[in-house]
């Protein structure tokens, strides 16, 4: 009992933690998105439940629809990218697995928004890439650097889900599947493959939340089609002054995130249970 | 042709970002996420009252100062603390709406720098201290057109800091077409390569002038057209940046719609200035300006009046105009600092003429401000 309430008191500062700084801004965003702008467009708070019925105009769903298109995107990219580097790491990486390991973190030492402009010094028209192809090719400001910036930006959260969950797997089952005559894609499918779906399920999610939500990417290297939702919401923070309508689509937007959440976290718990069976 | 690696990032990474390219564009955004924990309180509930009192003109303490970040000469600030034997605790904002919502949060600055539609908000929300100009040396060499501002009757509040005017950059060695008129942006000969600014005034203003409206318009019907005209606009549209800065030096745009100081920016950054050119365009030009104000909360104002005098003087005014390149509006100095550097294209100036028969943007209020809000987002997201 008293080992228990130790134990409680362990959870008291991080409680704290996000009482003070999640739930009660949180509130606050919920408050702002029920409320209206006075006449210079300051934020009041009152009940005004249609900034809620604006979220759902069609032009602002179809920002959704393409926000949460490029983010499966991503998720895709980074899988395919991702993994046969993981897989690299943890079956041949040998001594120099954990400096390949820093390697791919390492890109992360320094600040998204930097690495973002950095394509654009790379990819620009008179930029690095097209000064090597002696060539005049437009990356910038179309739906692939979006998607290809976004892919570079997260592809860590697709690594290292997957690197542990590969590195975990004993290598005598791969063994066991080519003694049973499985051909190395045969062993991939049947055996490593099921093995690392949590991982890769992991990943994904890492990979796509942030993603979605994502407005550096579509703002350096879109055009003017490659809105997304991200710069919808900062656009009615820091430019049209419209707080109650960005905090509404805030909501929206998170309660949606939430719903992925909660299937990934049913799925893992499911498949948890069946390992333990 | 493959220019040294060393050249290519280094000329990104190394430059000064332009203060209006880094208010609503590219660098700025890294504090989106910042908001979060500033209430919609509003601060300091202060009366008109509270705002009139006499400020001594004397050190009373260290200057903490406001600004945007890279929008004065650090040179000058180091001569001011030597002068006066004061530090200066120089913070940053990288919004109009962060720099709200730092001074609805209470915090105390001693001199801050509010665009003038801001400072309009401010000093409705008697926010700010009033300035006794006859206190002050070298207010005689402020502009006229600054006796009367719109948005802040009398003087009584500010004291302008830097002006600017919008127009349309170009490359002379690459655009062939240019017209004189904002409909260049869409219809020269850009070879794909143009940039809208990503500024929802700017944007729409710039719809209402080709349409011939007055620039602040909140008509129905006209703001529906100048919605068509932008929507129309758009897919002839490279992109929409308000970090001209990168977007011209990169090459990446051959036109760009931009503020005339980022221009000179530009020009400092390239080979071959002489091709980065300015064009006012005839259906108008919007201008406006940014001021220095004192919050009513100030602890030091009696220091927030000596710097603003120092920033006044014609020396010391000379020497900020050719660090920021931005033209400040006085006489003497400053003037002149600001058409030296652009004697080779002297289009690029703000002139008394252009602030006689200019545009400025003005608040908009309820209705009318809701519109152009609307207005811009659906332009975005349609």
């Amino acid at each position: 009992m008293s080992e228990n309430r130790f134990a409680a008191g362990f959870l008291v500062p991080g409680g704290l933690w996000l009482l003070l700084l999640f739930v009660v801004p949180l509130g606050i965003l919920l408050a702002i998105s029920f409320g209206t702008t006075d006449d210079l467009g300051n934020a009041l708070y009152g009940w005004y439940p249609e900034n809620y019925e604006r979220v759902f105009d069609s032009i602002y769903i179809e920002v959704l629809a393409r926000s949460v298109g490029y983010a499966l995107a991503t998720v895709a990219l980074c899988a395919l990218v991702g993994y046969p580097v993981a897989y690299y790491i943890a079956v041949f990486g040998g001594r120099w697995k954990n400096v390949l390991i820093a390697l791919v973190v390492l890109p992360f030492f320094v600040n998204y928004l930097v690495r973002t402009y950095a394509w654009i010094a790379m990819l620009g028209d008179e930029g690095l890439v097209n000064g090597i192809l002696g060539d005049d090719i437009q990356f910038l400001n179309t739906p692939w650097a979006v998607i290809g910036g976004l892919t570079y930006g997260y592809m860590a959260f697709m690594i290292l889900p997957v690197y542990a969950a590969l590195d975990r797997m004993d290598p005598a089952l791969r063994e066991a599947g080519k003694d049973l005559y499985g051909g190395p894609w045969q062993t991939f499918r049947n055996v490593t493959l099921p093995h690392t779906r949590q991982g890769l399920l992991a990943g994904t999610v890492l990979v796509f939340l942030p993603a979605v939500g994502d407005f550096v990417a579509a703002q350096l290297l879109g055009g003017p089609d490659e809105y997304m939702v991200g710069n919808l919401i900062q656009q009615q923070f820091l430019a049209a002054d419209n707080w109650p309508f960005g905090a509404a689509l805030t909501v929206v937007m998170m309660t949606f995130l939430l719903i992925w959440m909660v299937l990934y976290l049913r799925s893992a718990a499911r498949e948890a249970r069946e390992v333990a069976a | 042709m493959l220019r040294d690696i060393d050249d290519l990032l280094g000329r990104d990474l190394d430059r000064r970002i332009g203060r209006r390219g880094l208010l609503k564009g590219g660098a700025g955004l890294a504090l989106g996420i910042g908001l979060a924990g500033c209430g919609v309180g509003s601060g300091n509930d202060a009366s008109k009252e509270d705002t009139q009192k006499a400020i001594k003109k004397k050190v009373d303490g260290d200057l903490v100062y406001f600004n945007w970040a890279e929008y004065i000469d650090p040179a000058l600030l180091k001569k001011f603390e030597k002068r006066y034997g004061v530090k200066v605790r120089e913070s940053n904002f990288d919004s109009m709406p962060s720099m709200m919502a730092k001074l609805r949060a209470g915090i105390a600055y001693d001199v801050i720098f509010p665009s003038a539609e801001f400072a309009q908000r401010l000093i409705e929300g008697n926010q700010l201290l009033r300035i006794d100009r006859d206190k002050l040396a070298n207010t005689d060499l402020v502009y006229t057109q600054f006796d009367q501002p719109w948005y802040d009757k009398g003087s009584a509040h500010t004291t302008p800091y830097t002006m600017y005017a919008t127009g349309l950059g170009y490359r002379a060695d690459k655009v062939s077409g240019m017209t004189g008129s904002w409909r260049d942006l869409g219809e020269a000969d850009s070879g794909g390569k143009n940039f809208m600014l990503d500024d929802f005034q700017e944007g729409i203003g710039m719809a209402n002038l080709v349409n011939g409206f007055e620039l602040n318009t909140t008509d129905t019907d006209e703001l529906a057209q100048s919605t068509d005209y932008l929507l129309d606009l758009k897919p002839k549209l490279r992109g929409l940046s308000s970090d001209t800065i990168t977007s011209m030096t990169s090459g990446n745009a051959w036109i760009q719609h931009l503020w005339n100081g980022d221009i000179v920016n530009i020009r400092n950054q390239v080979d071959d200035p002489e091709n980065y050119k300015f064009q006012k365009n005839e259906e108008g030009i919007p201008v406006g300006s940014d001021t220095f104000a004192i919050p009513v909360n100030a602890k030091h104002p009696g220091t927030a009046l000596l710097f603003i005098e120092f920033m006044l003087e014609p020396d010391n005014a000379a020497q900020n105009v050719e660090w920021i390149g931005y033209p400040m509006p006085y006489e003497e100095g400053a003037t002149e600092a600001f058409a030296g550097l652009v004697k080779t294209d002297p289009e690029i100036n703000v002139t008394v003429e252009d602030l006689d028969n200019g545009q400025e943007f003005e608040n908009l209020r309820a209705e009318g401000r809701v519109a152009w809000d609307k207005a811009w987002t659906e332009f975005k997201a349609s």
